[in-house]
């Protein structure tokens, strides 16, 4: 039989366990409430505004009146406007002097700055000067990509002949002009 | 001597209780010196969390607050609610955990 120590002990161990679990609890409520005041929780109410708005664009897209618009190439903004799908103003390219279309000016300036392949071995061109004098008009030839008129040039304007033009406009020092 | 000298001793607050401080005071001053109280918090709130009552408390504030208004609500509003509903849903295990770990410590403190 347990004296009575044993229960007080229990007694006592439950009043202890009660005091923490109030303060837990008042723990949670403070935090509840603060996120209630500071509005941090989506409260149900904006969840319920923001559930009708959603129901009205779905709508609004599933409206057959609205996919003609959207099966052509244009599609209308929030503000009624129109875009083309390549963006057409025109820009001066900063490196080669190009006029280029705004829409194709990333592409262009990859291959023109040196992402590309061609691009790349252009830096490179001063010291395999020599070599492309001699390797001139050879289709096999990759460090001279502008020398041979009929190599796959990859930029995005074909011509060879514009292409040299871009490193011998004082930039790079050539003890030669390309033609 | 003049009586108004010899008046009664002023009440003693001790004296008036005729004992010393009740055990539940030395206990909690023993919890908390020794760091455990701390511990057993930590413990209790983690297997709250665990178990998710916690959660069904903060859903149980928060319906509160979506009924009333955010701005209508206090932290007092918010205990009174959770209290009796959170005392009586603790998981058997947890509170079984904290009770052994709470007798260990006191039949450690010694008394």
């Amino acid at each position: 039989m347990s004296g009575p120590n044993e229960d007080n002990n229990t007694q006592l161990s439950s009043h202890i366990f009660g005091d923490l679990l109030d303060s837990i609890i008042v723990d949670v409520a403070s935090e509840c409430h603060r996120i209630a005041k500071l509005g941090l929780d989506r409260n149900l109410e904006e969840e319920e505004e923001e559930m009708r708005l959603s129901a009205q664009a779905r709508a609004r897209v599933a409206d057959p009146s609205n996919s003609s618009e959207t099966n052509t190439k244009y599609v209308v903004d929030i503000f009624g406007q129109t875009h083309p799908s390549v963006a057409t103003e025109i820009f001066e390219c900063m490196n080669c002097g190009r006029s280029i279309a705004a829409g194709r000016f990333a592409p262009h300036l990859e291959k023109c700055m040196g992402k590309g392949r061609k691009a790349r071995l252009k830096v490179t061109r001063s010291s395999t000067a020599a070599q492309n004098r001699y390797s001139r008009g050879s289709p096999v030839s990759t460090y001279s990509p502008y020398s041979n008129s009929t190599s796959t040039n990859r930029l995005s304007n074909g011509t060879p002949s514009v292409a040299g033009e871009e490193y011998s406009n004082g930039t790079y020092e050539e003890p030669w002009n390309k033609t | 001597m003049k009586h108004s000298v010899n008046r009664p001793p002023t009440p003693d607050a001790a004296e008036d209780q005729g004992k010393e401080p009740p055990l539940q005071e030395i206990i909690n001053v023993k919890l908390i010196e020794s760091g455990e109280k701390e511990r057993l918090m930590e413990l209790l709130r983690e297997r709250l969390i665990d178990c998710g009552w916690k959660d069904e408390m903060k859903a149980l504030c928060r319906a509160h607050v979506k009924k009333k208004g955010r701005n209508n609500v206090t932290v007092d509003d918010l205990v009174h609610l959770i209290t009796p509903k959170g005392r009586a849903s603790v998981p058997d295990s947890v509170k079984a955990e904290l009770l052994q770990r709470i007798r260990t410590f006191l039949m450690s403190a010694a008394l």
